[in-house]
């Protein structure tokens, strides 16, 4: 059994160690004997999307997302074809938002998005931006857990139909509406960096499920020692006085 | 006479009496007057040093080597670059009337917050060290940083020294039209590589977006580089620096030799800005040579404890300053001991996700015993060693003193790396610790 994942722009999307999800992924899979491959695909790059189980896309600067824009739109048909053929898909911050209708910057422009789902982002000033610690409550694949993770973004992401999570401390989609990211069946998309996946073993563990899914079915996954992972969670939850 | 100018400085006096020195005195300065810093006359001289890494050191070594050039200079040595500090160093420089008494003043000046010092400032001279990401929950992303410079530089007409190896800081080149630009750089040598897997910002072209092209890389995304479509990179270096012998830390600039105070790359990035400051002010560069030779780094950068073995510590703020350190400590080969202390309080940045931005892989050696975790988020630093198969060599220790305890009753060397607000109480620790 392998997992295949596809890191999208490796490169340019990579603020705040969003490349620790891929280590983490890469290792709790291994640990469990299933080898893992993960490929980069960068602007110009020829990769076939559907030949993988996992798309992956981090967050990048305002500067950076303009850059990878165009490169992205141009792979929307192919990304369509791999969500119709049950690929998973793990987006943060920037890439979340690129999923959306469209995302209107601070300077008011506008940039279509690759439209997938209903909702849309519109930037604040420079000045304003949701940061900081945030810890949230998902249900995923039918388990309800707590996530902690960091968030810094000053786009407010608004229409989403179902979200990742309920904000328990922190921001979420935007200022104060009390919901963080999106997430279906296949997708999941937040404004979590940290990174997300380390202090979130379960998080992790559910994408390597969802990602399994696509060539083998539903797969089970032989318990890890997340000791240490549960202490450096539990650590930030009591701070934020979210923990049980 | 100002009376609140009178009371700041009367404060200090009384403060440093009782053998204390802190930023209070600017502090109050500034809560009774928000334009305190505007009043003063400025000496002939004013150099602003900001950038990411390296300030405290090469404000420093300005300082200095201005002083051996004969000036009187005031500088904020402590590296209390906010605006408190700022106003302390003024107000107990001054006298009644606002005016500096000095020859020249050089300022450590935070980068996130130079925009909106510069103009009260009256800098004549501006030198941007390099940058790398840094805290960037406080300061949002990068590129808020290097707008808000170019903002406040487009009409400057005084002396900017850039670092031409650092793409993102080459950018304030780009607009600062009105200011007499000059450019350090440094020349391939034994540790150029070809390649890199440390650089994160700066890889495009930032008129064009295109990728550039490196000769070579020194360390992260400093280099020589070029974009092959705008020309991006193409400087004339106005100091140059060749021939670097790590092993008898030595350089050449200009036909004469120097020696650094450490055979580290970014020590002589730092002594070719303070050439470069030196130049313009038409003085021998040699000057500076008898400062580089003696300078003794500021506490927590290399700086050792006696514990029952040696005990060598370094401050980490950011990636590219912890791959540095690491790459000292790998350099070492004997048997150690590795304490790492990650605090996330407002001057570290809330956000500690940067420790996977790092090269932690790289304490992957056999000579490395047991690496301690420790601070606010110890067991964040735990689980991203775990990731780097280093599981079995750490131990959690969130209590600093008994973390140091631990490293002194093992007999062995050891390397402690600390966060900003974990350096000062731990080399307290420390301090108390070598006595026992």
């Amino acid at each position: 059994m392998n997992l295949k994942i596809l890191w999208m722009y490796h490169d340019l999307m990579d603020l705040y160690g969003d490349k620790g999800n891929t280590a983490v992924l890469k290792v709790r899979a291994e640990k469990r004997g299933i080898s893992c491959i993960v490929d980069t695909c960068s602007i110009g790059e020829e990769k076939n999307i559907c030949d993988y189980d996992l798309f992956f896309l981090g967050g990048g600067a305002d500067r950076e997302q303009s850059l990878i824009f165009e490169d992205l739109i141009a792979r929307k048909e192919q990304i369509r074809k791999a969500m119709d053929e049950n690929t998973a898909f793990l987006l943060i911050c920037g890439g979340y938002q690129l999923f959306g209708k469209y995302y209107k910057d601070q300077d008011g422009n506008v940039i279509d998005g690759l439209g997938f789902f209903d909702y849309y982002t519109e930037s604040t000033d420079r000045d304003h931006r949701c940061i900081g610690n945030i810890a949230v409550q998902t249900t995923m694949d039918g388990e309800t857990f707590k996530a902690v993770g960091f968030e810094n973004h000053g786009g407010q992401t608004k229409n989403v139909s179902t979200p990742f999570g309920k904000v328990l401390y922190g921001h979420g989609n935007t200022f104060d509406d009390g919901s963080e990211g999106f997430m279906n069946d296949q997708v999941l998309a937040t404004y979590m960096h940290g990174p997300l996946l380390p202090k979130n073993p379960k998080i992790a563990d559910h994408i390597i499920q969802r990602a399994l899914k696509k060539r083998y079915g539903h797969v089970e996954l032989t318990p890890l020692d997340d000791t240490i992972e549960n202490k450096a969670r539990e650590v930030m939850l009591k701070r934020l006085n979210a923990a049980d | 006479m100002d009376l609140r100018l009178k009371i700041v400085q009367w404060a200090h006096a009384v403060l440093s009496k009782a053998g204390r020195g802190g930023s209070f005195p600017g502090e109050l300065a500034v809560r009774l007057d928000k334009h305190f810093i505007e009043k003063f006359k400025m000496p002939k001289i004013v150099v602003i040093v900001t950038g990411t890494n390296g300030k405290t050191t090469t404000s420093n070594l300005i300082a200095e080597s201005l002083r051996a050039c004969g000036y009187k200079v005031i500088n904020n040595r402590r590296g209390d670059n906010l605006n408190v500090g700022i106003a302390t160093l003024l107000a107990v420089n001054s006298d009644n009337n606002f005016n500096i008494k000095a020859d020249a003043a050089v300022i450590e000046v935070d980068e996130l917050t130079v925009y909106r010092q510069f103009r009260n400032l009256k800098p004549t001279h501006l030198v941007v060290t390099n940058f790398f990401r840094d805290q960037l929950d406080r300061a949002g992303e990068m590129e808020t940083i290097i707008r808000k410079i170019q903002d406040v530089t487009d009409d400057f007409t005084g002396h900017i020294i850039l670092n031409g190896d650092d793409p993102n800081v080459l950018r304030i080149a780009d607009t600062a039209k009105k200011a007499q630009i000059h450019f350090f750089s440094v020349d391939r040598n034994s540790i150029s590589q070809k390649t890199t897997d440390e650089a994160s910002e700066g890889k495009f072209c930032p008129r064009c977006g295109k990728p550039l092209k490196y000769e070579y890389y020194q360390y992260s995304h400093i280099g020589r580089f070029i974009c092959p479509d705008d020309g991006f990179g193409k400087i004339t270096p106005y100091i140059r620096v060749t021939d670097i012998d790590y092993e008898n830390e030595t350089f050449t600039c200009e036909g004469q030799k120097f020696h650094s105070f450490i055979n580290t790359i970014y020590a002589v990035y730092n002594c070719s800005s303070v050439l470069a400051v030196l130049k313009t002010l038409n003085q021998n560069l040699m000057n500076a040579d008898q400062v580089f030779r003696n300078f003794v780094l500021k506490e927590g950068r290399n700086e050792v404890f006696e514990l029952s073995q040696p005990c060598i510590i370094n401050l980490v703020k950011n990636p590219t300053g912890a791959n540095e350190v690491m790459k000292y400590i790998v350099s070492q080969h004997y048997d150690k001991n590795l304490c790492i202390f990650l605090n996330d309080n407002d001057q570290d940045g809330h956000d500690v996700s940067w420790i996977w931005d790092a090269h932690f892989e790289r304490l992957n050696q056999d000579d490395i015993k047991t690496i301690v975790c420790s601070g606010r988020r110890a067991y964040d630093m735990a689980l991203r060693l775990k990731y780097e198969g280093l599981e079995d060599r750490i131990r959690v220790i969130e209590d600093s003193k008994e973390a140091i305890h631990w490293l002194n009753v093992q007999n062995m060397p050891s390397h402690v790396i600390a966060t900003y607000t974990a350096l000062h109480p731990v080399r307290a620790i420390l301090r108390k610790e070598a006595e026992r």
